[in-house]
């Protein structure tokens, strides 16, 4: 009977505000990023296969489905960093007052970053 | 739109019930008849009269400053006594503070929190006891919203909470007698300020503007500059870090 | 009144000492892993560089050192945050420092592997 909400609180942010939704979406893109980093030390594996097997890989890597996939990695990346970079910076007690501006410029820099990330991507 | 067996316009509302002994918990579904005003403390009263005689939750000053009936309404943490039911058609759910061990119903049991709040010297002077300009020091009101809110404790109960850091920061801005030290050394570990994230839930939902996820900011602060001052010592005396 | 922490034992693993080192790793990241996407995959040609590209380019000791540092402060920075997310599930004491144990001996693995990794590639050709 300890009423805790448990995981499925963690991960229910209904009801919740912005700074519940930065955190969780946040964390689920740490987690996901920690994932690619096992998937990109196992891919750069095959540099030690020769030339061969790496440079079909390159030409694999050039598709559109591969490169929506690193679209995908470049929006984790950017989530990830401004939910961090709000999180250093108000959890060292900078900013305090001026908590829900320093998410929205977060928010507009991550989106224009990742924007441009990603046009330059399928360029 | 809900009505009542009368054929009155009715607010759905579903409560939370767990009685002590009861391995689950369970959900029960009133229509209450809708008044232009009414409170979800209005709503608990009237299925309590009328509806459920065994029905359990707390109240007492019927006006947001005793801390008393705070409860999860549609998912957020509120005090009943101040929150509108809504309008008739309305489906309202009402269930028990999170992070705390559910005595009935809507009660949850407070000892731990209090008890939280004592270790740290229990700082938080409310109204203007002691000023007589209007400006308020402390409102807190120790109604344990920001603790059930918190991500946090809502996961691991030894997470100090947003309430017990606030106190915390207020004892060290003015100690009054209390041994701040002590209180500054339990913030400081595994399970004290290090723990928040900055979901900011505890500010969100706080009814008295206390701002704990403020306070929690500050603290850490402090303690980082207090550490930043000890490695400098430590430096400076040619010590090992 | 200047109140300081009390010294421990343990202040190398302090709460703080962590939460300063993951929040300074991600700063560092920031930089790091910037450098690293424009460097490998905004300016290769075909998105990605070639095989005797990749060689070449690791064959520069900044660059070599540049994602050595990386590989090292991405793999501490996700596994402390690993570890932060399990903590705040409220484990027991003996769950957490297996869990801690554990990340620890991925986290030199990964780091080893990685290192060997860039040592192989930079070695061939």
């Amino acid at each position: 009977m300890t009423g805790r909400r448990g995981v499925r609180g963690w991960l229910d942010p209904r009801g919740r505000h912005s700074g519940m939704w930065t955190l969780v979406a946040g964390r689920v893109a740490g987690i996901g990023l920690t994932c690619y980093l096992y998937a990109h030390l196992a891919v750069l594996s095959l540099l030690t296969r020769g030339p061969g097997t790496w440079d079909r890989f390159v030409a694999i890597a050039g598709h559109p489905a591969f490169l929506a996939l690193d679209a995908v990695l470049v929006a984790g990346l950017l989530v990830h960093a401004a939910h961090g970079v709000r999180v250093a910076l108000q959890g060292s007690g900078l900013l305090i007052g001026a908590r829900r501006s320093l998410m929205v410029a977060l928010a507009v820099v991550g989106v224009a970053v990742g924007l441009v990330a990603i046009v330059l991507l399928f360029n | 739109m809900n009505e009542t067996t009368d054929g009155e316009a009715a607010i759905r509302v579903t409560v939370y019930r767990r009685r002590a002994g009861d391995t689950d918990p369970h959900y029960d579904d009133f229509d209450v008849p809708y008044r232009p005003g009414m409170t979800v403390l209005d709503i608990l009263m009237s299925i309590r009269s009328h509806q459920d005689a065994e029905l359990t939750f707390r109240h007492s000053c019927l006006h947001a400053s005793c801390g008393t009936c705070g409860m999860r309404v549609n998912r957020r943490e509120r005090l009943a006594c101040v929150t509108p039911a809504g309008a008739p058609g309305d489906q309202v759910l009402i269930e028990p503070l999170a992070g705390a061990e559910v005595r009935s119903d809507l009660v949850v049991d407070m000892r731990p929190f209090y008890e939280s709040l004592d270790a740290v010297g229990r700082p938080l002077l409310r109204g203007d006891e002691h000023n007589h300009d209007g400006h308020r020091l402390e409102d807190c009101i120790e109604c344990s919203l920001c603790t059930s809110a918190c991500p946090v404790t809502a996961t691991d109960g030894r997470y100090a909470g947003p309430a017990v850091l606030a106190a915390t920061e207020r004892v060290l801005r003015e100690p009054r007698g209390h041994d701040a030290a002590a209180v500054l050394e339990r913030a400081d570990r595994e399970q004290g300020a290090w723990r928040c994230h900055l979901a900011l839930e505890c500010s969100q939902v706080c009814p008295a503007g206390v701002d704990p996820a403020g306070a929690i900011m500050r603290l850490r602060r402090d303690l980082l500059r207090r550490h930043l001052a000890l490695h400098v010592h430590r430096a400076r005396n040619g010590r090992r870090s | 009144m200047q109140i300081q922490p009390r010294e421990t034992a343990r202040d190398h693993m302090s709460p703080a000492w962590l939460w300063t080192v993951q929040a300074g790793s991600g700063a560092l990241l920031l930089g790091l892993l910037t450098a690293h996407m424009i460097a490998q995959h905004y300016v290769a040609d075909e998105g990605l560089r070639s095989y005797a590209e990749v060689i070449a380019w690791l064959r520069n000791p900044v660059v070599f050192t540049t994602e050595l540092a990386f590989l090292v402060t991405v793999t501490w920075h996700a596994l402390a945050g690993l570890r932060g997310i399990v903590a705040d599930f409220g484990p027991s004491d003996r769950v957490e420092r297996l869990v801690t144990r554990g990340l620890v001996v991925l986290g030199a693995a990964t780091v080893g592997y990685g290192a060997w990794l860039l040592v192989t590639i930079a070695g061939n050709g």
